[in-house]
This record gives structure tokens, sequence and C-alpha cells, in this order.
């Protein structure tokens, strides 16, 4: 066979699964959400009506949503605050320590034990019988005890702690494995020219990890508008609304009260809240070399 | 004492402070991350009464064993280490073998709708993948494979291809002249990508291979949705059908908990080398 028929044959027969996968899986999906999203489908039945925007409407109006929407806005500003932190971290990991192996290891863990047991060994340990109150004791802290569960006021910080305690050790390894690609000389010729720590943290650390540190806050924004499985094990949105996220109310909408058309017009505008809020992001976030 | 000594020992005083400051902070750390796991630790070997004495902290009495065994039956942790080997193998297989096809077409060839083929699968990273699922539910259904082990593996292998930029990356730091003297053996193109290029980005795509099995491994959403019945049960839905029999302690959840948390973290401390190594590789696509 000539090379000219083989190139044809093998673009072809390559592209061809993972494309059709791809369409399958993602881009009718996509299209369908938008289509649904303008019907008052069920779910279950096979009819529907097209309604125009009121499920938009409707989800503007939903007093649920937008508490859902104040609690992944917390998710977002706390993870955010905690990036700076956690460059600091990974910058003291790449630096020549003792037991820098160790550290690593115990800092990545909880990004790899399975996200269900996570949830459940938080739900027990700020339980009224668990360790949080008990450790608070320990350091003599007993009035900063509290229902971390149950409190409609404290329950969602104590869910955006456990995201935290899950992810940032992923964050923090990303960073290390940026920051590893920096040339070693950067650093001894600015040591050499007097630069104290914190000016070659400043302006040589966090320039050269740029492209690392973008990727993080895009997947801060999609992975705080996106929470999902923290909130739906450990108190299924509760109480009342006060730990909900959009994601755990969508999917409440879609396959417990099966109003379909409104959790796909949800599904749609959270799409856009990702693109409309990373790209604000992107304009007010810029670093500098 | 020497000069050399004298300006050691200043050296040394200078950066004490720092060091105990960095050490601090990775204490600290690292007493976060552990505190939650020693106390459900110590919890899965104490029995009830010893659970609510309201001292949680404290080490258990005696090695007690039976929240262990009855939660290591209980869960069936057995059935649901297998159903999540197999979904994660076969999908990490299948997502590696059309992933790095698609990497080789993309990197190697020019041809129309190259554009186009790019843009698809740039749309698909960007799509939020929890959102999708309440389109793509009434899909699998059609397809006949709704709960069948068949439905995770299908949407873990297709719809997740982040990695075909890394690998084109990989790719990339190929020699082209490889191709050629290949050609000028009149090997065909399927012969190149399977006996020079697969081979070559074989090892930098285990580690991929090994934090996509992890993420697979750690998912709960996708099983619960498609798979929910019993005998399809995964590490994460396992733990869930044990959480939601509500004649459970925290004795016997606790047990249930560590059962489920060991498979990961056995892989992690087996394989934490070459993770890492994965992660400096992908950085380095940057």
């Amino acid at each position: 066979m000539s090379y000219n028929m083989q190139r044809k044959l093998i673009i072809v027969s390559f592209l061809l699964i993972p494309i059709v996968l791809l369409l399958m899986l993602l881009v009718y999906p996509t299209l369908k959400l938008l289509q649904m999203s303008f019907t008052d489908w069920d779910g279950l039945t096979s009819g529907f009506q097209y309604i125009g925007f009121d499920n938009y409407k409707e989800l503007l109006q939903s007093e649920e949503v937008w508490v859902s929407l104040k609690n992944n806005a917390t998710y977002f500003i706390i993870h955010l605050a905690f990036i700076p932190l956690e460059i600091v971290v990974a910058s003291v990991l790449v630096s020549k320590l003792r037991a820098a192996k160790f550290y690593k290891v115990i800092v990545f863990m909880p990004y790899i034990i399975n996200g269900v047991a996570v949830a459940y060994m938080f739900a027990f340990f700020f339980s009224p019988d668990g360790s949080m109150n008990q450790v608070l004791h320990l350091f003599g802290l007993d009035r900063l005890s509290q229902s971390w569960l149950s409190d409609t006021h404290v329950v969602n910080f104590t869910l955006v702690f456990i995201s935290l305690w899950k992810y940032s050790g992923l964050h923090i390894i990303l960073f290390i494995a940026a920051m590893q690609s920096i040339p070693a000389d950067y650093y001894e010729a600015a040591t050499i020219d007097g630069a104290s720590r914190f000016q070659q943290l400043r302006h040589i650390t966090v320039p050269g990890i740029k492209t690392v540190i973008e990727l993080i806050l895009f997947l801060n924004v999609r992975g705080a508008l996106q929470v999902f499985d923290i909130p739906f094990l450990v108190t299924n949105g509760g109480p009342g609304y006060d730990s909900s996220t959009f994601m755990v109310y969508t999917i409440k909408t879609a396959f417990q009260y099966n109003h379909f058309g409104l959790a796909a017009a949800m599904a749609v505008t959270l799409m856009i809240l990702i693109g409309i809020v990373s790209f604000v992001q992107s304009k007010l976030i810029t670093i500098k070399g | 004492m020497s000069n050399l000594q004298t300006a050691m020992t200043r050296r040394f005083r200078r950066q004490l402070p720092l060091a105990l400051a960095k050490h601090g902070l990775l204490i600290a750390i690292t007493l976060i991350v552990l505190v939650p796991l020693a106390t459900l630790l110590f919890a899965a070997f104490k029995t009830t009464p010893e659970i609510t004495s309201g001292k949680p902290l404290a080490l258990p009495s005696s090695f007690y064993l039976d929240n262990l065994i009855s939660s290591f039956h209980k869960a069936n942790v057995l059935l649901a280490v297998k159903n999540t080997s197999i979904i994660g193998a076969v999908s990490v297989f299948a997502n590696m073998i059309i992933g790095s096809m698609l990497a080789y077409i993309i990197a190697r060839f020019e041809f129309r709708f190259k554009r186009i083929v790019l843009a698809l699968f740039v749309f698909g990273i960007i799509v939020p993948f929890y959102t999708t699922e309440i389109a793509r539910f009434g899909l699998i259904k059609d397809l006949g494979i709704y709960n069948s082990l068949l439905a995770p593996i299908l949407i873990y292998t297709g719809a997740d291809m982040v990695q075909i930029f890394i690998y084109k990356q990989f790719m990339d730091k190929i020699p082209v002249e490889l191709d050629e003297a290949a050609m000028m053996e009149g090997a065909s193109y399927f012969t190149i990508y399977w006996k020079i290029i697969f081979p070559l980005v074989l090892p930098a795509s285990a580690t991929l291979a090994i934090i996509k099995f992890v993420d697979i491994a750690n998912d709960m959403y996708i099983p619960y949705l498609y798979i929910p019945s019993e005998q399809f049960r995964t590490l994460s839905t396992a733990l869930m059908l044990f959480y939601g029999d509500r004649t459970l302690n925290w004795a016997g959840m606790s047990a249930g908990i560590i059962w489920i948390m060991l498979p990961t973290l056995v892989v992690y401390f087996i394989l934490q080398r070459y993770i890492f190594a994965g992660l400096v590789a992908g950085a380095v696509k940057e």
C-alpha cells in the first residue's frame, strides 16, 4: 500500500473511535442539556413542552439557588486565599530540607485517599462524639467548640475545611513539580546580588511557575463551582439548605424532584458561570515577572 | 576556634530560626493530615462504650478486632476491590490506547479539519463533568448499558481526554528521523506507532495511568448514578451502602472506612516514586 493511501487510512481509523466517543459522551449531552433547559421535561415521561426561558427565570428567583451559590463562593474565596500559603509550603519542600520526602508523601496523601472515606471520616471527626472538640480541649480552647455540622453559621466552613484538607496537597505537589523546572542558577545569581529569600520567592519562583498558578486558579474556579461529593456525603446540603452547593441542588432537582428541565437550565448556567468567573479572574489576577 | 569554624557557627545561628520555622510549618501540616486519620484508626479498634465515653483521642484500651472483621464482610470489601480494579484497569488501558493513537495523529500528521479536531478536544476539557450527567443519563439507558460495568468504563475511557495533550508533548520530543528511518525499511504507519512511538511513550504514560486509576478508584458519582446494583459496588459505593445502614455505630463505621481507604493507600505507598516522577513530567509540558 502506498504511504499516501496508508496516511489517509491511519488518520481516519485512529481518529474514529475517540471522536465518536467524544461526540457521543460530551458534545451530544451538552447540546441536549441546552435543549432540555427550555422544556418542562420531568425525566420520566417521554413528552415535554417548550416553555422558553421559564426555567432560567425560576432559577434566578429560587432562594435555594442563591444560598447554594453563596456557599460555592465561600469555597472559592477560601481556597483562593490559601494559594499563597500553598506556594510557600511548596517552596519550603523544594529547598534542601531534612525529611522533605517524608513531608511530600504526607502532604499528598489526602488527595489519594478515597473521597467517600474522607467525607465519612470527617462526619465522624466533627460529630458530637468526635475528636475536633477534644482537640480544642487539649489546647485549652473549649470556648471554640461548636456543633460543627449542625450549626447553620458554621457548617459550610466545616465543609470548606474538609475540601482544603483533601485538595491543598494536590496544589502543593503541582507547585513543587513546576518549581523543580526553574534552573538553580537563577537563585544562585540572585543570592550573589543580595536578594532576600522573600524577594527570590516573589521575583523568581512565582513568575517561574506562572502557568501552573494559572492552571490552579482555573481548576479552583471549576472545582469551587462544582463542589459536590463533600456536601452531598457529609450533610446532604443540610441543615435545610445551609451547606447546599449549586451542584448538590442541581442533582437534587433532577433526580430527587424529577425536574429535569430546571436542572438542565442550572447545568447550562453553571457552565456559563465557570466561563465568566475564570475570565474575570484572569483579568484581575496577573502575575508579573 | 579557627576562622572557618566561627564563620560556620555564625551561619548556622543565622539559619537556625528559618529552619525551625520551616519544620514548625511542616510539622503542623503533618498533624492536621494525621490527627483525623489517627482518631479514625483508634475508633476502629474501640468498643462502642469506649467511643461514646468522650475521649476520642485516647488510644484503644485493648486490641479489639471485631469491628474490623465484621465490617470487612459487611461492606464486602473484596467484591468492591474486584469491581474497582476491573473498571479502573480496563478504562485506564483503553484510554491509554485511544489517547496515544489520537496524540500520534495530531503530533505526526497534517490534515484538513485538524483544527476542528483539536477544538473539539479542548471543548471536552472545558465542559464540567458532573453537569453533563443529567443529559448523559438518558443516553446510557438508551445504549442498554445502564447498571453494567460497561457504563462507567465507557465514560472514564471516552469522556476524559486531558492526557492527549501530555502524550503529544512526549511525542514531540521523539525525533521524526526515527519514523523516517523506519519508513526507509518499509514499515507501515501502524508499525511505526505500535513498534516505535507507543513503547517510547509508555514509561511516561505509566505515571499518568497511575493517577487516572486513583481518580477512578476515588470517584463516587459515576458508579453511584450508573451502577446502583449491589453486585457492582465499587470502593466508593460499598462505603455509601455501608453508611446507609442505620443500625450502624461509629465503631463499625470507622472500621469500614479504614478498609475502603486501605487499597488506594497501599497502591500509593508502593508507587509514590512513580507518581511524583509523573507529576514532574506533567509539569514540564507547561
